[in-house]
């Protein structure tokens, strides 16, 4: 009886909004599309058409989907719309340890993200591109660290082009999300209304609910 | 973020298209020519998305109001800029769009603590309806995706008494209804099957070629006339011997009418029985349209100002370059031809395009020394503004609901309900903190009334309010607690209101073109706000808008790569 509802969303237990955020050329596009499609590439310079990713994981025997945002490149010139932070269940701060300004920055983007974000965001700190030769490196370790202890927020060093932790990365703030969400998730909001193609289907479900309901 | 400007440098310079504004207008546009192709470099002077169609915490909306309050000053230095060798610059300035703003605050000890959780809507009040074009529009460009709604609860008919009754605006509604007759009942039940009947034979006829008259009839699927399709809607009404209680239910609170209709003398804003029919139809194809909206109308979750980010992101996403906080000072026209070549950014550096959409606030500063006697002539009657109307909105920020069972709800006042000199209806539309418009427990109450001038329209705002809400300064607090008596249901008291005059004028661009021959071919102006409760208008103008500009283009092409249909995108969050 109560089958024919659940089973469209019977799929995953959990569905998890994440962002990636932090300055241009940090590589966000490129952990994502790592972490979605185990794919790399150098070739593209600024982001264009990825809106977000969507890559099913499994914690503890229980089904995570995880719906990754990218920024579109709205990041390069600050103009993020406050659209792309609402619902944001965590947030990838990311940042180039070959690039100190990237690093600086940070702290600009947890002051945007503490003004339109919801306060209980998880958040994780990211230096990516731990591939590159030492030489280049601008940001130590250690920084990076300092910085993560500062916010109270943990801290991985990446490499996209290696797959140095992305997984680990990823699995992390979904497990810390997965964590809040199962402890707090006893309010009851009214659900909203999401415009995705709907009117046949819309039309048929009334339809069939209804004649189930004159026929008992 | 507060960085002084120190103005970044844009690459590339050259574009098919610039946009200066993100107003909805503006945001479709992009959008659209972004997802056919084009190359699009997308401005906006202010640090945030939607210019006049933007949802504002309280600080950000009174400083918004204010300084478009004022005509701005040319910027200083341009007047000392030589014109280029191959260009003349042609100075733009902001045209006030708002006078008379008036902001109260009664308890700043409530809002202190609240001020950045607002977000109120500039243009309101302002809903969609489920069936309207730009929710098409959004799932056909993918904007869709970045937005999510709550129903609206209930409408109502307010009364001078403050009595709001329920508007009957379905089957099941009628039914349920405690305030109409049995006699009522019927002939509003009546009513709606006839429309129903007339669509549905509307829709045969369209689809078979046939014009549909005669043969439904026995099965009440009968078209209206053609005669009476031309007539005035009241009229129609009248005829189908609806009592004027209905009549006045049908026209303002479902037709959404502005005007007094049974004022014949000012013909010109009489809807016509065809229009009527139309924006029932709308109704009625509304509720149910989507599983779980409850009613016609839908609210997008933190307010108007999301829509247009939700079609910049698509724009983004389609490489559109997004760049805040950058005005646009000044157009670059060619100098033999007066042709537009591109713009000059306060920053100091000239981009270039092939086409240019301007927010409907800017305008062409008559330059000092002109050009050409051709191009200033031009810029005189680009001055000279098609005026259209104002429209007066008020905010008010409450502590209670107008119901307390509910949270989201739109009132109307039908001309003439609240005082004899009312010409024009007033919306009044109660948002609450479960739209993420306001904290939780408070309420935004958006109010709005065309009007001819700015007395007229505060006059307006003001009837509504004072039905409505209790204002702390015109009761004597002591006394007042004891003296409650007529209505049992306590008036909700304002924290804090704001209320202004929007101009609705646009430049009449093409006029101009057609004079001049096609100097401003390639300069547009987006739509302004208008008085009305949704959007058809300004999406209808947008599309026109994109079609003029790119005549071969399709809007929205079908095909939009689906990114991510790998996988379901149109499952809710929960959150």
């Amino acid at each position: 009886m109560a089958a024919p509802p659940a089973r469209a969303r019977a799929d995953y237990d959990y569905l998890i909004k994440l962002l990636l955020i932090g300055d241009s050329g940090v590589g966000k596009s490129c952990l994502l599309l790592r972490f979605s499609d185990g794919s790399f590439t150098t070739s593209f310079i600024t982001t264009i058409g990825i809106d977000f990713k969507i890559r099913t994981i499994e914690l503890d025997g229980k089904r995570i989907k995880l719906q990754i945002w990218d920024t579109a490149g709205q990041e390069r010139f600050r103009t993020i719309t406050t659209a792309y932070y609402r619902g944001a269940m965590g947030i990838l701060l990311v940042y180039d340890v070959t690039d100190e300004s990237s690093f600086n920055n940070i702290r600009n983007w947890i002051r945007n993200i503490e003004q339109h974000a919801s306060d209980n965001v998880n958040k994780i700190l990211v230096g990516n591109k731990a591939d590159m030769d030492e030489s280049k490196r601008a940001v130590p370790t250690s920084k990076g660290q300092a910085l993560a202890d500062e916010y109270g927020i943990k801290f991985f060093e990446t490499s996209a082009k290696t797959n140095l932790n992305v997984e680990e990365v990823f699995f992390s703030i979904a497990r810390d999300i997965k964590q809040r969400v199962s402890e707090t998730d006893s309010r009851a909001e009214p659900q909203t209304i999401k415009i995705n193609q709907p009117d046949p289907t819309a039309n048929g479900g009334q339809g069939a609910q209804k004649s189930a309901c004159c026929g008992s | 973020m507060s960085e002084p400007p120190s103005y970044p440098q844009i690459e590339p310079t050259t574009f098919d298209l610039i946009a200066a504004g993100t107003g909805l207008g503006e945001c479709i546009v992009a959008a659209a020519a972004s997802a056919s192709g084009k190359t699009v470099l997308h401005l906006d002077t202010n640090p945030f998305y939607g210019s006049h169609y933007s949802s504002l915490s309280v600080p950000e909306l009174t400083s918004f109001l204010i300084s478009n309050s004022t005509p701005s000053s040319p910027p200083s230095s341009t007047s000392t800029t030589t014109d280029s060798l191959d260009y003349s610059i042609v100075n733009l300035t902001t045209q006030p769009v708002y006078s008379d703003v008036e902001i109260s605050c009664f308890y700043p000890e409530l809002l202190e603590e609240n001020l950045r959780k607002f977000n109120l809507d500039l243009c309101g009040p302002r809903v969609l309806f489920c069936a309207d074009k730009l929710i098409d529009l959004m799932l056909k460009s993918g904007a869709s995706h970045y937005v999510e709604f709550k129903s609206i609860d209930a409408s109502f008919v307010g009364d001078g008494n403050g009595k709001l009754w329920t508007v009957p605006d379905s089957r099941a509604a009628i039914f349920k209804d405690k305030s109409l007759t049995l006699m009522e009942k019927n002939q509003l039940m009546r009513f709606f099957k006839l429309v129903q009947g007339h669509l549905v034979a509307t829709v045969a006829a369209g689809s078979s070629g046939d014009d549909g008259n005669g043969n439904d009839e026995k099965e009440g699927k009968a078209k209206i006339s053609d005669e009476d399709l031309e007539r005035p809607f009241v009229e129609y009404l009248s005829n189908m011997r609806l009592p004027p209680k209905i009549r006045s239910i049908i026209l303002y609170a479902i037709a959404m009418a502005d005007n007094d209709q049974d004022d014949m003398g000012v013909c010109q804003n009489l809807l016509k029985t065809k229009d009527g029919i139309d924006r029932l139809s709308l109704y009625q194809s509304s509720v149910g349209r989507f599983t779980n909206a409850s009613g016609a109308l839908i609210y997008p979750v933190y307010g108007q100002g999301e829509l247009p980010q939700a079609f910049s992101r698509r724009s983004a996403v389609k490489g559109c370059i997004y760049v805040l906080r950058m005005p646009v000072t000044a157009l670059l026209m060619e100098k033999d031809s007066g042709r537009y070549k591109g713009v000059r950014l306060a920053s100091g550096q000239d981009i270039f395009s092939q086409k240019l959409v301007l927010d409907p606030s800017l305008t062409l500063a008559s330059p000092s020394a002109s050009p050409s006697d051709l191009l200033h002539e031009s810029f005189n009657f680009l001055s000279t503004r098609d005026v259209k109307g104002k429209v007066a909105r008020g905010i008010c920020i409450t502590r209670n609901s107008l119901k307390p069972d509910m949270s989201n709800l739109l009132v109307v006042y039908p001309p003439r309900t609240l005082y004899p000199e009312q010409v024009t209806s007033i919306r009044a539309l109660q948002i609450s903190g479960n739209l993420a418009v306001c904290p939780l427990g408070m309420f935004v109450l958006y109010l709005s009334a065309l009007c001819d001038d700015a007395i007229q329209g505060k006059r307006l705002l003001n009837a509504a309010m004072n039905v409505l809400l209790t204002f702390p300064d015109s009761v004597n607090s002591e006394s007042s607690s004891t003296v409650q008596s007529e209505n049992t249901e306590e008036k909700p008291t304002v924290i804090w209101s704001g209320l202004y005059i929007q101009e609705m004028s646009t430049v009449d661009i093409g006029m101009a073109s057609i004079l001049f021959q096609g100097q401003f071919d390639s300069i547009n102006f987006a739509p302004m706000p208008d008085g009305n409760l949704n959007y058809n208008d300004i999406s209808d103008a947008a599309v026109k808008l994109f079609q003029e500009m790119y005549p071969n283009e399709e809007y929205f092409p079908e095909t939009t790569p689906p990114e991510n249909s790998e996988d379901d995108i149109g499952l809710s969050l929960e959150t």
